[in-house]
């Protein structure tokens, strides 16, 4: 049963992790819908630039987090001035296609530093002992990220309910024309969602990058397993990536934990959230919490 | 009035048949012929090497696959990011045989044209099967499905004992009338099978294009309520064109594991799948040009960018492989370039180039 448990818990932390990859990504989707492929990028890029700070400069790690933040912050910002500005009107295909391009080029410039080939870890800074709790172990690098995950969301939450800002991010996802109409500024929320996701990204890469190490595969691999997360929780419900965030780490951590090695099954974890995937989008395409959108001739 | 089949400047189109040929003068048809037999003679003129060869046999494999990508992608606007799994499960149908039979059983190495027929029809079997997804869903949400495939197939392949967990599965040498294909002449054999197929498939997709079931494609594409009240059925539509994009990439695959003479895992990743994107896009999506410039251009600047990293190296002494950074970054400026700044590709380029000839010496 302490088997279970351990399972549970460890499902809690890297599902809540997923949340919020998953909610940067929802961010950009719900304002402007743009599919963001290169986010598992932001994400990796965030890591690094974490750990460049912490151990390459020396500055204390939560100095290094934070300002890694508000660096993704400015690069997501400026990458939706460049790339994604001129696009506003463009076929579906086309704004796909240049979150690919953009895949692509940070994909090169993370493979000219060392970063794209040599795995680092983080400098122990929490006590390595894990806390034991009725069978049950979480390490403190663990418990800290998953805190420091719901002050992220909850920050979130409580930005789009409350502040004006996050009321119009709102109001133009809702209805682009009238929000134009009472004065909002659309390019500016499309930056602003742009930066908050690398913002949200930033913080992610880093809590990753402490919990399984530096490793530019994992990271990439990280960013595609965000899609089945935000399908099943709903592209535009941020709510939705929580809950599907946590679903998901579950039931990767019940398939790693009971179905591998059993008749002959290996590598379950990274199969089974795209049969989910497959079987949300055949029978609830618009995942949870999604709103189903009609459509007119 | 006599109208000149040579030389026409502008359009003199009296009847819907004449809008419809595939050469519109005598003259298109001359260069079309003239330009097809220099393909079949310049390997006899110039003698390239084995190097050289295989290049050009990539490109032709990833012409084929685009040709169907660009039929799902380009004609009846369905995005698929897993096109690499369906030239995957052509390869692998190839590879099944030699595992099932034997790596030199007869039906693989003779009736290899009836091998990639079969896995074209294996491939667009499971085109059809995951196109399924197309009859309820729409654009991003259609996207993720074909990701998840790709997925699925990566996974299946890397994890399946039958597949030899990804590692590569060899196929035999085939034989020819004049007896097995030697070593030497492998390329250039199959430089020879790909350009009949690649020009076999051109006139389908040229024809198909120019029928009901073709224009049925784009009618969806463009607005498939509006094509649905006109009595096609857009589910199965799509479904049609996941079939058909299927089939190209299964015959492109079973290509692909004849010239490799085997089927490996990493051939049909999720990066292939971009890449064929990025063809498509480059050369020009919704054009049959577009299918054959695509793949030449994105071909050659992967290998322009791997002499210019060469080349950077033995500059920069310490920094060892620039080609992995280098690689990325080319292909990403180029694709972000080319939608940004010339989002209907390089058959637009050639459109324009053709009708300033055709209008020559006018200037419209």
């Amino acid at each position: 049963m302490s088997y279970f448990f351990q399972l549970v818990v460890s499902g809690v932390v890297v599902g809540s992790i997923y949340a919020l990859s998953a909610l940067g990504f929802v961010l950009i989707y719900k304002s402007s819908r743009v599919l963001n492929i290169a986010h598992g990028q932001l994400i990796a890029s965030g890591a690094f630039i974490t750990y460049a700070l912490a151990v390459w400069v020396g500055l204390p790690i939560a100095v290094a987090f934070f300002l890694s933040m508000i660096a993704l912050f400015f690069i997501a910002m400026s990458v939706e001035r460049i790339f994604l500005r001129r696009l506003i009107g463009e076929p579906i295909i086309s704004v796909i296609m240049v979150t690919i391009g953009l895949m692509s080029i940070l994909d090169g410039l993370i493979y000219l530093t060392p970063f794209g080939t040599y795995n680092f870890s983080f400098p122990e800074f929490l006590p390595t002992t894990p806390i034991q709790a009725g069978g049950v172990s979480i390490s403190w690098t663990q418990l800290v990220g998953v805190i420091i995950t719901a002050l992220l969301i909850g920050g979130f939450s409580w930005f789009f309910k409350k502040s004006t800002l996050g009321i119009s991010m709102r109001a133009v996802s809702d209805d682009q024309m009238a929000s134009m109409a009472i004065g909002i500024s659309i390019p500016r929320v499309f930056g602003l969602a742009w930066a908050a996701a690398g913002f949200s990204a930033a913080a992610a890469g880093a809590i990753i990058g402490n919990i399984t190490g530096l490793n530019f595969e994992t990271l990439h691999a990280f960013g595609i397993t965000v899609f089945p997360v935000v399908i099943l929780g709903g592209l535009d419900s941020i709510f939705g990536a929580v809950v599907a965030g946590i679903i998901m780490g579950l039931i990767q951590q019940f398939a790693s934990g009971y179905l591998d090695g059993h008749w002959g099954l290996s590598g379950t974890a990274n199969l089974l959230p795209y049969i989910i995937l497959l079987v949300i989008l055949l029978f609830k395409p618009h995942g949870l919490f999604g709103i189903h959108e009609i459509e007119r001739v | 009035m006599a109208v000149n089949r040579w030389l026409a400047t502008g359009n003199y189109f009296t009847s819907y048949r004449d809008e419809q040929r595939i050469f519109q003068t005598h003259l298109d048809r001359t260069i079309h012929v003239a330009f097809l037999l220099v393909l079949f003679a310049w390997p006899l003129v110039f003698d390239p090497g084995n190097k050289a060869m295989l290049v050009v046999d990539n490109i032709l494999i990833a012409a084929i696959a685009v040709l169907g990508l660009n039929l799902l992608t380009g004609f009846a606007g369905l995005i698929s990011i897993g096109h690499a799994a369906f030239v995957g499960v052509g390869a692998y149908t190839v590879a099944s045989a030699c595992r099932v039979l034997g790596d030199s059983h007869p039906l693989v190495t003779h009736a290899w044209p009836l091998m990639l027929l079969a896995a074209g029809g294996v491939g667009a079997a499971v085109g059809a099967f995951v196109g399924l997804p197309a009859m309820r869903l729409k654009h991003l949400y259609l996207a993720i499905a074909t990701l998840s495939f790709q997925m699925i197939f990566q996974w299946v392949i890397n994890f399946m004992g039958f597949f030899n967990q990804g590692q590569t599965i060899f196929v035999g040498r085939v034989r020819w009338f004049t007896g097995t294909v030697s070593r030497d002449g492998h390329y250039l054999f199959w430089y020879y099978v790909m350009l009949v197929v690649v020009i076999l498939c051109g006139y389908a997709v040229r024809n198909l294009l120019r029928t009901r079931y073709g224009r049925c494609l784009v009618a969806v594409r463009d607005n498939d309520r509006a094509a649905d009240a006109m009595g096609m059925h857009p589910g199965l539509t799509k479904v049609y064109a996941f079939a058909l994009a299927g089939f190209f990439a299964g015959v492109a695959g079973a290509l692909h594991a004849y010239v490799y003479r085997g089927a490996g895992f990493e051939s049909f990743t999720l990066h292939h799948s971009i890449t064929y994107l990025a063809m498509a896009i480059v050369g020009g999506l919704g054009t049959l040009v577009g299918s054959f410039l695509g793949p030449v251009a994105i071909m050659l600047l992967d290998l322009g960018v791997e002499d210019l990293s060469k080349v950077a190296g033995t500059v920069f002494a310490g920094a060892k492989n620039l080609a992995t950074a280098f690689k990325p970054l080319a292909f990403g400026t180029v694709i972000v370039l080319f939608l940004m700044f010339e989002p209907r590709g390089i058959a637009n380029w050639w459109r324009i180039a053709r009708s300033y000839l055709k209008l020559w010496p006018f200037r419209y």
